[in-house]
């Protein structure tokens, strides 16, 4: 019985400890804006309007009517009600949010290994398995990476980008390599500019995968056990 | 004995004050070294968290100066003064673009952020480029980067947010690295990762940025010059695939699925021989527009080499040639693990035409020919209106570097890095013993290029 006590007493204490922590919310990160309000964070708001081309003025940091209809194109073209105001729905849809926590106070703010033995390592860890043009592919695919403005430049830098390929997470990307194996080929095909997958950025295994959003990417081919996409 | 009695006497055992030591001692070793790996995996944890802050607060400086730089280039008054700090904003933007790389976000949440950052740089450098020329800035270009100043500004204030709850201890890269315990990892991460999506709202509504350069938005959707013919169906461009590598080798043909989101829509099939192991298969990827090869690989078992190279280029001229592409010539070769791999490029009115690009992979062993590659000469080809040279020769010769020995001249036409032809003279020649090639423009006589060719025992490389 004691020990029964003292089990549910530490399940209540863990579960008041993970309550407190996920007390946190998103909120808006600038106040409510409405005609005549004034400040630079009115300022910030025009600027984010301008870029975006709803807003023609200057930025001035003064909410006037122009401000008004600016702010009521955006709602009308997001789906929110066109109000004029700039409520915290419409502020945290232009991006204007931070994380709140009550608990906290707030703080004042104030390659030794060459190019092709990279590619074939990561060929290796990720697509060992696979087809001969599943691996060119996946070395493609890491090419293709260093020419899109979305990723890093360099193949380390797209190699080597947190969480972007579980071979390098697990470290499997470190397995040594044996310099006739295919790998090494696929490494090279790819880097001579074969492109089994026609400029793709993405490939999972549709078994694995974990994350939801790879599926909105288009599915362009399947090659072996991977899918290819843009 | 029962389990009953082996634990009955284990107790026994138990109650036996040596044992009680031994126990104690066991404890306190287990204790020990649980502490120390305690102490170990902290000691990584807070180097990778301090290698991750240092990419961060790196990457505000960096968004910090590209903003300053932006506004400054505007109100510059000399081309020369405007191109320094065009220069400078460039290779700032790429720091920050390497170091937000190394964020531990996943890439989609930060994709538009990454691509601002890499635009502004690339059109920083375009414009240095005209700059430096001597043409000043037009008026649409003065309005381009106001636009992305007003990005950079918003991008700036983000990061400030971002940075102070950071500071503040709220944001822990760990956790958002997939480290925190399982109980906290869905809330905590989902938020933190609300915060950086925040951040790429502001780029939501980013405009279309079409400028000279590599990442300009208008290359992603360039349209195939080089493919002629009529819409062919899977079955058609099946028969093709066999002519390809000829029915008498052919074993079998198997269509495995079409790509229909590109603007160069293909076919693809995988191609068995006849007396080959089953997993040297040869796949291949052919235009749906003509069927065209736009690639294949055979994968195939090399034997002793046997051929040499002046040999591979003729039988892959020949092979290019009776497969209808005419007036193709090597230009530049590597090999390695018998096989060469040989570019070869078009040449009309003896003027080589190196966008108009196809490569071969050749089997050393037989000269099978094992690898295409014309996704260049797909896009590129046809015949060009090949101006006369507005510069003569012997003015284009005066133009380069009196230490460097002339070897051989010809034209030729260049591609550049956004997808332009230039019309140049090609001078091969030598310096203190290293190979180069030089570039100058036939029409204005600048200097485009200068390439270094390597030569490796594999083949002939240029930097």
């Amino acid at each position: 019985m004691r020990k029964a006590k003292i089990a549910l007493m530490i399940i209540l204490v863990m579960l008041l400890v993970s309550i407190s922590d996920s007390r946190q919310y998103i909120a808006p990160s600038i106040p409510i804006l409405d005609l005549n309000s004034e400040g630079p964070d009115v300022s910030d708001l025009q600027q984010r309007l301008k870029n975006w081309g709803y807003y023609k003025g200057e930025i001035d940091g003064f909410f006037g009517w122009d401000t008004f209809f600016a702010v009521r194109d955006f709602q009308e073209s997001h789906g929110l009600e066109p109000v004029g105001i700039a409520d915290s729905k419409t502020l945290m849809a232009m991006g204007f949010t931070k994380l709140r926590n009550p608990r906290t106070v707030y703080a004042q703010s104030g390659t030794g290994v060459s190019e092709e033995q990279l590619l074939a390592r990561a060929i290796n860890g990720e697509a060992r398995g696979e087809p001969y043009e599943g691996q060119v592919a996946v070395g493609a695919v890491i090419l293709n990476r260093t020419r899109d403005p979305k990723f890093p430049k360099t193949i380390a830098g797209v190699i080597y980008q947190p969480g972007a390929f579980t071979a390098v997470s697990d470290g499997q990307i470190n397995v040594p390599i044996d310099p006739n194996s295919s790998v090494v080929k696929a490494a090279r095909d790819a880097l001579n500019g074969w492109d089994p997958t026609d400029g793709c950025l993405y490939y999972w295994n549709p078994a694995t995968a974990t994350s939801k959003w790879i599926w909105s990417r288009t599915i362009v081919k399947k090659i072996g056990k991977h899918y290819f996409g843009k | 004995m029962s389990i009953r009695e082996k634990l009955l006497d284990f107790k026994r055992r138990l109650s036996d004050r040596k044992m009680y030591s031994i126990v104690i001692v066991v404890i306190a070793a287990v204790a020990i070294w649980g502490i120390i790996q305690y102490r170990k995996v902290a000691d990584l944890r807070q180097e990778l968290d301090n290698q991750y802050n240092r990419a961060f607060y790196d990457m505000i400086g960096y968004v910090n100066n590209v903003e300053t730089l932006l506004i400054k280039s505007m109100i510059t008054s000399t081309p020369e003064k405007t191109a320094t700090i065009l220069q400078e904003a460039w290779r700032q933007a790429n720091l920050a673009q390497t170091n937000l790389g190394q964020l531990p976000v996943s890439q989609p949440v930060l994709a538009n952020t990454s691509k601002f950052l890499t635009q502004v740089g690339d059109l920083a450098y375009s414009l240095n480029n005209q700059n430096l020329d001597g043409k000043p800035l037009k008026d649409e270009q003065y309005s381009t980067i106001e636009k992305l100043h007003g990005f950079a500004v918003s991008l700036n204030k983000s990061l400030n947010e971002l940075q102070s709850q950071l500071a503040s201890g709220r944001l822990k890269w760990g956790e958002l690295a997939n480290k925190g315990s399982r109980l906290f990892k869905k809330t905590s991460q989902n938020m933190q990762m609300q915060q950086f999506e925040s951040i790429d709202k502001t780029f939501q509504e980013y405009p279309t940025l079409i400028y000279d350069g590599p990442f300009s938005d208008h290359l992603t959707t360039a349209e195939p010059k080089g493919v002629t013919g009529d819409n062919l169906s899977a079955e058609q461009v099946k028969e093709k695939v066999v002519k390809l590598f000829g029915e008498d080798k052919v074993e079998s043909v198997e269509f495995t699925g079409k790509n229909d989101t590109d603007p160069l829509k293909t076919y693809n099939y995988h191609v068995k021989f006849k007396n080959a192991p089953d997993d040297e298969i040869a796949t291949i990827g052919m235009t749906q527009k003509g069927g065209h090869v736009l690639w294949m690989l055979h994968n195939k078992t090399v034997k002793e080499k046997k051929i040499e190279m002046d040999k591979a280029k003729e039988i892959g001229r020949k092979y290019l040639e009776e497969r209808g592409f005419k007036g193709m010539v090597d230009t530049y070769y590597i090999a390695e693990d018998n096989t060469a791999t040989i570019n070869y490029a078009y040449q009309q009115d003896n003027v080589t035409i190196y966008p108009d690009l196809i490569k071969l992979k050749i089997a050393l062993d037989n000269g099978d020919i094992i690898g295409i590659e014309s996704k260049g000469y797909l896009y590129s080809h046809r015949e060009r209106e090949i101006p006369e040279p507005k510069i003569t020769e012997e003015e284009a010769r005066a133009k380069i570097n009196p230490r460097m020995k002339i070897l051989s001249t010809g034209l030729a036409i260049i591609p550049t890095d956004y997808k332009t032809e230039l019309f140049v003279y090609e001078f091969k020649g030598k310096v203190n013993n290293n190979d180069f090639l030089v570039y100058i423009n036939a029409e204005t006589g600048k200097e485009e290029d200068v390439l270094m060719i390597v030569n490796t025992p594999n083949g002939i490389l240029t930097m």
